[in-house]
């Protein structure tokens, strides 16, 4: 294993190009490599920028799921990469686990290290696990685990069985309506950097296969914390699986039930009731 | 004015006090909106008296410059706050004597019996200000969201001048004058001959006290960093009176124009929330009691037509509230008068020692007489700390309570806090 440390934050748009004209050819096992960054500062004005566009509120302490703006960056870069065994496009963000170990002061420097793991079978393909720690001297105080499955893709034999879904228990009651305007995946795009073409907008949605561009599921992950915001301890586990994508815009309800010491949550298209976003927050 | 005798009620105990350095306009908070500050301030006082998940009596807070979207700010701040949401919120706004009007609103329902514990608060933002369509074009707009046919929305819309498309800007004036409240102080401060150098010693006094405050570590216990400010941004601990002479006036107009923009308080953002409860509540969490909430008065002149300076109501506030306490305006150990300009705290001073002023406006037989001015504003007051409307009197009640507390048993404070609108407020503290 050999840990590659960056000087600066890999550019999202130039990622996703080059992991689409390398897309053809991969295969083979995961990269053993790790990427890391460190010393890591958060700009207060993207801090505050990101509190904005996910309805969080802002203050000194970093939104659980804000992290994640600085490590994805990284993923990213990971999975582009030539020898990544599985093509990014394709690929679908279906589970996140952030683990906050303590709260983040907004003006500690972190260092980060991303890494990937866990290639499972599914049975509609196979998934992987995108790995992301937070540390501060040396301690760990954040940790994150994004599944991405790949459909149609194969795991090495006798890789494990992924696990995808997250439990929750009844969630009939319905704590708030949201409507989602057709541009909040461009919204968080700016913000997050995250520019994959399908949520910018339906015609660059269709290239891909889906009916009108979708909401980032992270970003609909912090809409959740938000709503949540004052409720929550301060170390936590939120655990979500991305069900099915909501497309944009749409109209969805947040439901929200108290569980195990935390709340159990869903978020469903507020006519057809499909899920897109059921989890779990959980005291650490 | 008669006095009528004060029926049966207990005090309220001010536990304490929390609120974020207040940052100049457009600088560190200019990200953060009016719910964010409160909220952030709330969740101060919250650890620091160790109340997440309490079920509270009542918040009440409020902000002067407020988004029609934030018609319940206080309410959705408790909610997005570590208190239960299970506690009652309301907002009010007196200009700047929000933050002492929500502290007496609290501490009377106190005194009634009719909760055990509240908090009081503020919170301003100039940054983050409501801007406003002209009303010319808010009427078109209402006239084509009423439209039927396409041919009333293209009529409507017809009617839309470029010139309107210009929002309007919250402005520090008063809509019955069109004069900035600084050109308000800035006659009163002709008319009582307030001099430049007494402005410019006063407004040094209160830089260097409340450095000083901050030296000692006063602040620790009052303030909670935020957005990685920890001290008030507009303190200048190295002002001085030669430094400060050197300033163009930027109230008044030509000759002996004195007010200049050190010795007026800047545009600024920050909140303030203070602890209030019964004695039999304190004692029960286990917290202390600092002082109490004595009485409070608010008044009001006639600025407009009645020839009164827009800021000396608290002038007329004060004698009511002595006489009815029995209590002359030597008989307080520290005086906190709120330095909107330093002009308006020495016009309030020389009001209440001018024989004519007093028999002719106030209607006293004698002189409130003068105060010893070693006593006033001891820890730095606005002109130091900057002036976010709301959040100022939060931060007056909280920083004197601690004084007195810091002073020992059985001393007396006094609070003066003047308004836009021609409003005033005082109350009386006492450990």
């Amino acid at each position: 294993m050999v840990t590659r440390v960056l000087d600066e934050a890999p550019s999202l748009g130039t990622l996703y190009a080059k992991a689409a004209v390398t897309a053809f050819g991969r295969g083979g096992g995961l990269p053993e490599d790790r990427l890391a960054r460190n010393g890591v500062t958060v700009d207060p004005a993207h801090l505050a920028a990101y509190a904005r566009v996910c309805r969080l509120p802002l203050n000194d302490v970093l939104p659980a799921t804000y992290p994640h703006m600085l490590t994805f960056p990284l993923q990213m870069a990971l999975m582009s990469d030539r020898s990544f065994p599985l093509a990014l496009p394709g690929l679908v963000h279906v589970r996140n686990r952030i683990d906050v170990v303590r709260a983040i002061g907004s003006g500690e420097p972190l260092d980060l290290e991303v890494w990937a793991e866990n290639f499972a079978q599914h049975r509609s393909g196979a998934a992987v696990d995108l790995r992301a720690t937070a540390s501060v001297g040396g301690e760990e105080v954040w940790r994150s685990t994004s599944t991405y499955l790949a459909r149609g893709a194969k795991a090495p034999e006798g890789a494990p069985e992924a696990q995808i879904e997250v439990a929750v228990g009844d969630l009939e009651r319905v704590a708030a309506t949201w409507r989602i305007p057709d541009d909040a995946g461009r919204r968080y795009a700016k913000v997050s950097g995250d520019v994959n073409p399908i949520h910018l907008s339906g015609l660059t949605a269709k290239a891909f296969g889906f009916k009108r561009a979708i909401a980032h599921g992270m970003w609909v992950k912090a809409r959740v914390l938000g709503a949540l915001a004052g409720r929550l301890p301060d170390e936590l586990a939120l655990d979500v699986s991305f069900r099915k994508p909501l497309l944009l815009p749409s109209t969805v309800t947040l439901s929200t039930a108290q569980a195990g010491g935390g709340w159990d949550v869903a978020v469903r298209n507020a006519t057809s009731g499909t899920e897109h976003v059921v989890g779990t927050i959980r005291p650490l | 004015m008669a006095n009528s005798p004060k029926p049966e009620t207990r005090k309220a105990a001010i536990v304490g006090g929390n609120r974020i350095p207040f940052a100049r306009s457009n600088s560190t908070y200019a990200q953060a909106s009016n719910q964010d500050m409160l909220t952030a301030t709330l969740d101060g006082l919250v650890a620091r008296f160790g109340l997440q998940g309490a079920q509270l009596g009542e918040v009440v807070a409020g902000a002067v410059l407020k988004h029609s979207r934030d018609f319940n700010l206080t309410r959705e701040s408790v909610l997005g706050s570590k208190l239960s949401a299970t506690t009652p919120a309301y907002d009010v706004q007196q200009a700047c004597g929000t933050g002492l009007e929500a502290a007496i609103l609290v501490a009377n329902k106190i005194a009634l019996g009719q909760i055990e514990s509240g908090i009081a608060g503020g919170v301003d933002t100039t940054s983050d200000a409501p801007l406003a369509v002209g009303d010319d074009l808010r009427r078109v707009l209402i006239s084509l969201n009423n439209a039927k046919t396409l041919q009333d929305r293209l009529k409507a819309l017809a009617r839309i001048r470029p010139g309107q498309l210009v929002p309007e800007i919250p402005r520090n004036a008063e809509p019955r004058t069109g004069l900035a409240m600084g050109d308000h102080a800035a006659i009163t401060a002709k008319e009582w001959e307030i001099s430049r150098e007494d402005q410019d010693e006063l407004t040094v006094r209160s830089h260097q006290n409340m450095a000083a405050a901050y030296d000692r570590g006063f602040f620790d216990d009052l303030v909670t960093p935020y957005l990685g400010l920890t001290r008030d941004q507009n303190l200048r601990p190295d002002s001085t009176v030669e430094k400060l002479a050197t300033l163009k006036p930027v109230f008044g107009k030509g000759e002996g124009a004195t007010m200049t923009a050190a010795n007026s308080t800047p545009l600024t953002d920050g909140a303030s929330a203070v602890l209030l409860a019964s004695d039999e509540w304190a004692a029960e969490q286990g917290l202390p009691v600092l002082a109490h909430l004595i009485d409070a008065q608010t008044a009001a002149v006639d600025y407009v037509h009645g020839g009164e300076g827009l800021l000396m109501a608290p002038v007329y506030a004060m004698p009511v509230m002595l006489a009815r306490n029995g209590l002359s305006l030597q008989d307080f150990d520290f005086y906190e008068i709120h330095e909107a300009f330093a002009s308006t705290v020495l016009s309030t001073l020389k009001a209440w020692e001018d024989p004519a002023f007093c028999k002719g406006k106030l209607g006293l037989d004698a002189p409130l007489g003068s105060i010893d001015r070693s006593k006033l504003n001891v820890n730095g007051s606005s002109l130091a700390a900057g002036h976010p409307f709301a959040a100022t009197g939060g931060r007056i009640v909280a920083q004197l309570a601690k004084t007195l507390h810091e002073a020992g048993p059985g001393k007396r404070g006094l609070i003066s806090i003047c308004a836009a609108g021609g409003q005033g407020v005082v109350a009386i503290l006492e450990s």
